[in-house]
């Protein structure tokens, strides 16, 4: 906790203490900016398909290297919280989210796509230690009673940035890249001013969050601020004995980790390939398809009231399999309805996505007590299947057709049905019970 | 420490501004040109497309563009006034898709006598040299992608070709330009004894259909089909159907890049490959040279080659090809 001094002073009685009420909003923004940069990411697939004339695999990288890079700086973040406090996880991740955003200005000059993911992995490694760093941080700003609620309320904004992203990818980027069909009758030197002229696009709304997170470090480096007493209590401490050998044997929290990584990775593919598959399938121009995309974000925001008002009332594991199966649904519809009901359909599987995370989270967590601190860190790095299947999706686009490629998230989906189905088969462990099992070396 | 802390946030200000502003484009106004466009008629997709192209360019460009379409390919009436109203609503420049070479050149000539740079678009007038430019598909290049490519899957397939040719009509010569392409892409010349069948279709559906039964009767061993451009495929399908022709035996080839010819016959391989032509490039490219062209008060010369490329969900080695993703992408109509 270096660099932030805890007292116990009456502002910890209120929701935010006042003298930290700017910091709030400072990482509210923050939280708003991952949320623009992670869902323009989606947009960049098709984009740098395009300009550097590159297979679906090939391009998919940009999600291999963005959620890779969160993948990988989840830990080293979580180091660098214990050691070095809140503040300075903070800074670190800002600091480096904007060098990864200004690597856009060398990336676009260079022409190269590598350059451009090792951007994107930079911003993406800023954004990982900036949320892992900004979620205790907003905890600490308060009462621990209202905790939830300050941490609710920030990562609200959250799918508001995920919105702008796309909004900016839509009205920035999108409509003003050359046409595909104008690169069929350019000179060697014409195709290379236009890549030029594409990447500028791309740089743009990129240069532009970098410099909002550069504005946002210099205001939380030079702001003073001091965090309230119960802060201190919201240090995680891993609990004593052989935790991740307890976690393993829990069925529960195992399959868990499993359908988190497939829900993320459909989840990802969803998103990633939206906009691919409006175009060349359906044949939505480039400008359009950004609309569809808004449109699964705006139903994945909606949906999401609706099934917190659902989840009061159906059994969470029974409406997580209903939603799979709802999710699997619109996925085949995808993969055999080759015009707008496809891409129907391949929206609407946003409305089945928007429970899964939290409620995924929740089952795999219930009935863990001490060990579910340890326990959230293996659900969180389950993003790692936001990396991983993307690529195998546009494998498949690659080598059967673009439809075919939902056969991917529409898999992940069903796995994510099938470990809803265990939780309502099988009855939970309690806690005590999975500690002798484990002590006695007994694996079922 | 006060100081300090006003010119950091002088400086938060002022980067958070420039980080806005280079979200933002910069918006730039030049002269008002005003151009006009003639297609052939708006029932067939590949004017709209043209049309909408074109309007889209103008409004990117600052230009006021004048609109008219006839009622049929061979409407010259509607272009002839069309001509003489664009000059008189003060066009400076126009686009026309002749519906004849040689009957709309007083009208053009006119045009071009009150200083109105005219490029043909698709379809050239005779002499070429009776407008400044012209913008087209290179037909014979279309036409020899497609031989090529039935050439290579005849060998592939290991079949003695046998050919028919569905024909647009005598003396048009985007449709003998496809023609003549198609056999140099396969290696023959005319009268080579494995072309079993000629027939002309007009480019239409069912006369396509009509000719294809009427050579499939008397010629049941065709295996590989040309056809000038995808109604005539279309056509041709359908009869081959009728006649239960074995689809996966025969090769189908065509040129134009309609989407309803790409995602229904193109993407599921009964038509094996067609050749893309670039409705939109003629529109956009012929709106941006009439306007910088005016605006810089210089003249225009020469022709455009819009594109071509062959779309297939089966590509043959050695003939570069475009899948049909790309051809969905691209395609013109919906």
């Amino acid at each position: 906790m270096a660099g932030v001094a805890e007292n116990s002073s009456t502002s910890s009685e209120r929701f935010v203490a006042r003298d930290l009420r700017i910091p709030f909003i400072l990482l509210v923004l923050c939280f708003t900016a991952w949320g623009a940069a992670a869902n323009l990411t989606d947009i960049l697939v098709g984009v740098f398909r395009g300009i550097f004339d590159m297979s679906n695999f090939q391009a998919s990288l940009v999600q291999f290297a963005y959620y890779g890079a969160y993948f990988l700086l989840a830990l080293p973040a979580g180091f660098i919280n214990k050691q070095y406090g809140y503040k300075t996880g903070v800074l670190v991740g800002l600091g480096l989210a904007a060098a990864g955003g200004l690597m856009f200005l060398p990336a676009s000059q260079l022409l190269v796509y590598e350059m451009f993911l090792l951007a994107l992995f930079a911003l993406a490694a800023g954004l990982s230690i900036l949320e892992t760093s900004a979620n205790p941080f907003v905890i600490a700003m308060g009462k621990e009673s209202t905790a939830t609620q300050r941490l609710n309320l920030a990562q609200s904004f959250n799918p508001i940035g995920a919105n702008i992203g796309v909004l900016m990818g839509a009205v920035f980027i999108l409509p003003a890249l050359t046409p595909e069909a104008s690169r069929a009758i350019m000179s060697d030197s014409q195709l290379l001013a236009s890549q030029e002229a594409d990447l500028a696009l791309v740089l743009k709304p990129y240069l532009g969050i970098a410099l909002v997170l550069v504005v946002i470090w210099l205001l939380i480096f030079f702001r003073k601020f001091e965090l309230p007493q119960t802060a201190a209590a919201t240090v995680e401490d891993i609990p004593s004995g052989n935790v991740a050998g307890r976690l393993w044997r829990n069925r529960h929290y195992r399959y868990g980790v499993m359908a988190q990584f497939f829900n993320v990775a459909a989840q990802t593919c969803v998103w990633t390939f939206t906009i691919l598959y409006a175009q060349d399938v359906v044949g939505v121009s480039p400008e359009a398809s950004g609309w569809w995309l808004q449109a699964s974000l705006i139903i994945f925001l909606l949906s999401r009231f609706l099934m917190t008002w659902l989840l009061g009332i159906i059994r969470p594991s029974l409406l997580l399999l209903i939603m799979a199966l709802f999710g699997v649904v619109c996925c085949v519809i995808a993969i055999f309805s080759l015009n707008t009901l496809g891409l129907i359909g391949v929206v609407s599987a946003s409305a089945s996505l928007s429970l899964m995370f939290p409620t995924i989270y929740g089952l795999a967590l219930q009935g863990l007590g001490e060990d579910a601190k340890f326990g959230s860190a293996g659900l969180v790095m389950a993003i790692l299947g936001g990396a991983i299947m993307p690529m195998v999706h546009a494998a498949v686009m690659d080598e059967v057709g673009p439809a075919m490629g939902y056969v991917v998230p529409g898999v992940c989906l069903a796995l994510v049905g099938a470990y809803a189905l265990f939780d309502l088969r099988n009855t939970r462990p309690a806690i005590s019970d999975v500690a002798v099992s484990a002590s006695a070396g007994d694996m079922s | 420490m006060t100081g300090i802390k006003s010119n950091l946030r002088r400086l938060a200000g002022s980067l958070l501004l420039a980080g806005l502003g280079a979200t933002l484009g910069a918006c730039s106004e030049e002269p008002d040109v005003t151009i006009g466009l003639i297609t052939k008629q708006e029932v067939n997709p590949y004017w709209v497309t043209m049309r909408e192209v074109a309007e889209d360019t103008a409004k990117k460009n600052d230009v006021t563009l004048l609109t008219a379409t006839g009622t049929s390919d061979v409407d010259v009436e509607s272009q002839q006034r069309a001509l003489q109203e664009m000059v008189a609503e003060g066009a400076k420049g126009i686009l026309i898709a002749p519906t004849s070479s040689t009957e709309l050149l007083s009208a053009i000539e006119a045009a071009r006598e009150q200083g109105v740079l005219v490029i043909a678009v698709d379809t050239p007038v005779d002499p070429l040299d009776a407008v400044d430019a012209y913008f087209a598909t290179d037909n014979e290049a279309a036409g020899r992608l497609v031989g090529q490519y039935a050439l290579v899957k005849a060998q592939e397939m290991g079949i003695e070709p046998k050919i028919a040719m569905l024909d647009l009509a005598p003396g048009i010569s985007s449709g003998e330009l496809r023609h003549a392409g198609f056999l140099n892409g396969f290696g023959i010349a005319e009268g080579d004894p494995a072309i079993a069948a000629m027939a002309d279709t007009e480019g239409d559906k069912e006369l396509g259909e009509a000719k294809m039964a009427e050579i499939l009767a008397e010629h049941a061993d065709v295996n590989v089909i040309y056809t000038v451009n995808e109604p005539a495929a279309l056509g041709a399908l359908d009869a081959l159907r009728d006649a239960n022709v074995n689809l996966s035996r025969t090769i189908l080839v065509s040129i134009d890049g309609g989407c309803r010819a790409i995602k229904d016959a193109v993407r599921p391989g009964d038509i094996d490959a067609t050749v893309m032509q670039f409705p939109e490039n003629m529109a956009r490219e012929g709106v941006r040279a009439l306007a910088t062209a005016i605006r810089a008060g210089e003249n225009l010369s020469g022709n455009l080659d819009t594109g071509a490329r062959l779309i297939t969900g089966n590509p043959a080695p050695g003939v570069k090809s475009n899948d049909v993703a790309y051809g969905v992408r691209n395609c013109w109509g919906n």
